[in-house]
């Protein structure tokens, strides 16, 4: 079996390093029928590669402990569903699923647009030249099929991995960190082949958009995950680990923003390829940080030589992209300017910059340990207080431009006209400003303003939904649901766009409310006792104990009650694991629906003896905002991302006509 | 206006670090004898058994060694008070946040972290 495995990858090596020679070949001296071959060959290493995974997975399914990985990663008692997970919880696993992912979504990518033939002659051998790297680790850096005698059973996976999230988590961030390959190939692809038009950008337009929406959604999992598993209390901590798939989903945001520009008025070229090159390099320098352990984390990974290989890659890809777009900056260059301050093109730049600003300051603050240790011989770390100031400081105005961003015009728009469609948005916040100030939620400035701005950007949303369905009631009559769904089925884009809006909302609302508003009490309790918080009282009843599967659970029991009256009764505790002697704090939540919050108990330290418990309690209100924001946000996302009959003959129509001109 | 609007992010930033200074050192415990006074983040290795009780008034106690094998005799006792994490015991690979008093690092109330035993490495290695 291990032998099949070796043998399919050097397969898919071999018709990798093969479709990066010969496209390149082929698109160099325009030899069509060498550059299909070329094509043929990524398609075919998508076969191979799946046939490798297939044998890893039957291997893994099978108990086949003579595989080092299965032995490593799985044990006898682990169900089967996360046995298959262990493809990736461990390095050379999760390198296949990268390989598999990526010349999956290659050959998806090439056989959908095998008509656009100028660009994807040249991509074909930017995406072979990205497998040929993944592909040349596992042959002969980190094989996930070495052999060796095979002991009775295996190490097993971590307690805390074995979590339904296992399942999810990993694989989405996969599918969004690869896709972002797809929009960086076909870019460089364009510049390559001189077609420097915005072709490539509606290309690729929904790939950008599914891998961001993997991303987005892959990390709200993961959030979430450690919000109920982890039990701390918190969803975020600034992790290099986090920020690592952060980064390059603020900068595929950015591009997803400013390539509209380049669409309607072929402006910001030079922005977009440096955008979607960012993007990209930043997916593989999250790779690199998961992997290599040269960053302090809370996430320790296992120390691997794959560190440097990876600074290498991506070295040659920011060399790449850098002299690439320089060499064609003179077909970059734009016609249109910028024509006022106050327009719709310039609010997208000031995004953009906010945007880039944040994601680069977050990189600063990965990178600091590194440059202070290089240039100071120390290494020093920036913390929670660096990354909240710039997120205040650069995420604040972002949230205010969503709201501002879809009433200016386009071009120029005149101040009288803005004062008139500003007006009940700047009312709305100026009555939910001055209702909350009064209501003593000036406690925080960050959280007061987030709320402000909220009401700013809900109201424009909520307005420019109400103007499309009356425009589209009074055109076709009929019902006013039906005008909406009408309204959202004709401009998907620009509706499923604002939908994302409203998602990103939600989210900064239950984040504000969560974080600034949050009120956290720790106290030691004998049973009979309780403590007061947010208006709850939390009584401490009784421990338990019981014995589970492979865990002895002890729990305390807590009865909640609000004004006299009972709500619910909690049981934070803990879970020892014999076997693997782990002890794993088991956090208790109540959900409570008057503030779409949690009340949130942990049992930070328990004394069987005594029965002393130290109870720690978190009220968080509106935190379920967040984890909502997530089915809005795929839902929007969804929406924008729909086949489009009507704008796919609009644009073949255009480029029919571009044909016929040029 | 576009190096207008950069100039702004820059400024800001610029303000920033002069304001609240350039980071926390992080230092192994055979550092923290040359360094000056203020914070820092320790990183090092549980040594023996800990003792006392994070929640009572004398804190928990246990000491620290390199966690890198440069200098392997270095220990240093540390004193916490805190949520402890459920990770925490001998043998494994903290990070705390404190300063030096009188050949003690007092640790700042809830700083203790440990560096989880990787959600990728096999368990045979975690140690």
């Amino acid at each position: 079996m291990a032998a099949l495995g070796r043998a399919a990858l050097l397969l898919s090596f071999g018709l990798v390093v093969y479709a990066l020679v010969a496209g390149s070949l082929a698109a160099w001296k325009r030899r069509r029928r060498l550059a299909l071959s070329a094509q043929n060959a990524l398609l075919a290493a998508f076969a191979t590669t799946a046939v490798a995974v297939v044998v890893l997975w039957i291997a893994l399914a099978r108990h086949d402990f003579s595989f080092v990985y299965v032995a490593d990663h799985t044990s006898r008692t682990l169900p089967l569903g996360y046995r298959l997970a262990g493809l990736w919880s461990g390095q050379e696993g999760s390198l296949l699923l990268w390989l598999l992912i990526l010349t999956g979504y290659s050959a998806l990518a090439v056989w959908l647009n095998r008509r656009t033939r100028d660009l994807v002659v040249w991509a074909v051998p930017v995406l072979a030249g990205v497998a040929s790297f993944f592909v040349v680790m596992l042959c002969f850096i980190s094989s996930p099929f070495a052999t060796a005698p095979a002991p009775a059973d295996g190490a097993g996976m971590v307690p805390s991995l074995q979590n339904p999230y296992m399942l999810a988590h990993p694989p989405l961030l996969y599918l969004g960190y690869v896709g972002l390959t797809i929009p960086f190939a076909f870019a460089m692809g364009a510049l390559l082949s001189r077609r420097t038009d915005e072709r490539w950008i509606v290309v690729t337009r929904r790939w950008t958009l599914a891998a961001w929406t993997f991303l987005g959604v892959g990390q709200l999992l993961g959030s979430h995950w450690a919000y109920v598993e982890i039990g701390w209390g918190g969803y975020y901590s600034w992790d290099p680990v986090e920020n690592a798939a952060l980064m390059p989903w603020l900068a595929a945001t950015a591009f997803l923003h400013s390539v509209m520009i380049q669409e309607k008025r072929g402006m910001l070229k030079v922005w977009n390829m440096v955008l979607v090159a960012l993007a990209f390099c930043l997916s593989i320098f999250g790779t690199f940080l998961t992997r290599s352990g040269v960053i302090n984390s809370i996430h320790s990974f296992s120390q691997s030589p794959l560190g440097s290989w990876f600074l290498g890659f991506i070295v040659i890809c920011v060399v790449f992209s850098v002299v690439l777009i320089y060499l064609r900056l003179p077909l970059l260059r734009t016609k249109t300017k910028l024509e006022s301050l106050v327009s719709r093109e310039a609010t997208f730049l000031y995004n953009n910059l906010l945007l880039v600003a944040l994601c680069l300051t977050i990189l600063w603050g990965v990178m600091y340990p590194l440059l202070t240790e290089a240039v100071r011989g120390e290494t020093r770390s920036v913390s929670k207080p660096y990354y909240n100031f710039f997120l205040h400081s650069f995420g604040l105005p972002l949230l205010l431009l969503m709201g501002i961003g879809p009433l200016v015009a386009w071009r120029r728009a005149s101040l009288r006209a803005l004062g008139k469609t500003f007006l009940v948005p700047a009312l709305a916040a100026l009555v939910t400003g001055s209702t909350l100030i009064a209501l003593g939620y000036g406690s925080s400035t960050p959280g007061l303003l987030t709320y402000t701005f909220g009401a700013f950007v809900a109201a424009s949303i909520g307005l420019e939904f109400v103007r499309g369905t009356r425009a589209r009631h009074a055109l076709s009559g009929g019902s006013w649901p039906g005008a909406l769904v009408e309204l959202v089925g004709r401009n998907r884009r620009r509706y499923g766009g604002y939908l994302v809006h409203a998602a990103i909302l939600m989210l900064a609302i239950g984040i504000a409310g969560s974080s600034a508003y949050q009120t956290v009490r720790e106290r030691g309790l004998h049973p009979g006792q309780s403590m007061e918080i947010a208006g709850y009282t939390l009584t401490y009843l009784r421990l338990e104990q019981r014995q589970e599967a492979n865990a002895i659970a002890t729990r305390a029991v807590v009865d909640v009650s609000r004004g006299g009256s009972h709500v619910t009764t909690l049981d934070p505790g803990k879970n020892t694991y014999p076997v693997e002697q782990q002890v794993s704090n088991e956090v208790s939540i109540y959900h409570d629906p008057r503030n779409v919050g949690d009340l949130f108990t942990i049992a930070d330290q328990i004394d069987p003896k005594s029965q002393v418990l130290f109870l720690k309690v978190l009220v968080k209100p509106l935190v379920n905002l967040i984890w909502a924001a997530g089915f809005l946000f795929v839902f929007g996302a969804l929406v924008a991302m729909w086949p489009d009959a009507v704008e796919q003959r609009k644009l073949a129509e255009r480029y029919a006509a571009n044909a016929v001109a040029a | 206006m576009i190096a207008l609007s950069v100039a702004a992010v820059l400024a800001v930033f610029i303000l920033y670090t002069s304001v609240a200074g350039a980071g926390t050192p992080q230092l192994q415990p055979s550092d923290l004898a040359t360094h000056r006074q203020g914070d820092v983040m320790l990183v090092g290795r549980v040594v023996g058994a800990p003792t006392g009780d994070a929640h009572a008034a004398g804190g928990l106690h246990f000491v620290l060694k390199d966690a890198k094998g440069r200098n392997n005799a270095a220990r240093v006792p540390v004193r916490y008070a805190g949520t402890v994490p459920d990770l925490f015991r001998a043998g494994r690979e903290v990070v705390v946040e404190g300063s030096l008093r009188d050949g003690t690092f007092v640790a700042k109330p809830g700083t203790l972290s440990t560096k989880c035993p990787s959600k990728y490495a096999p368990a045979k290695k975690s140690t």
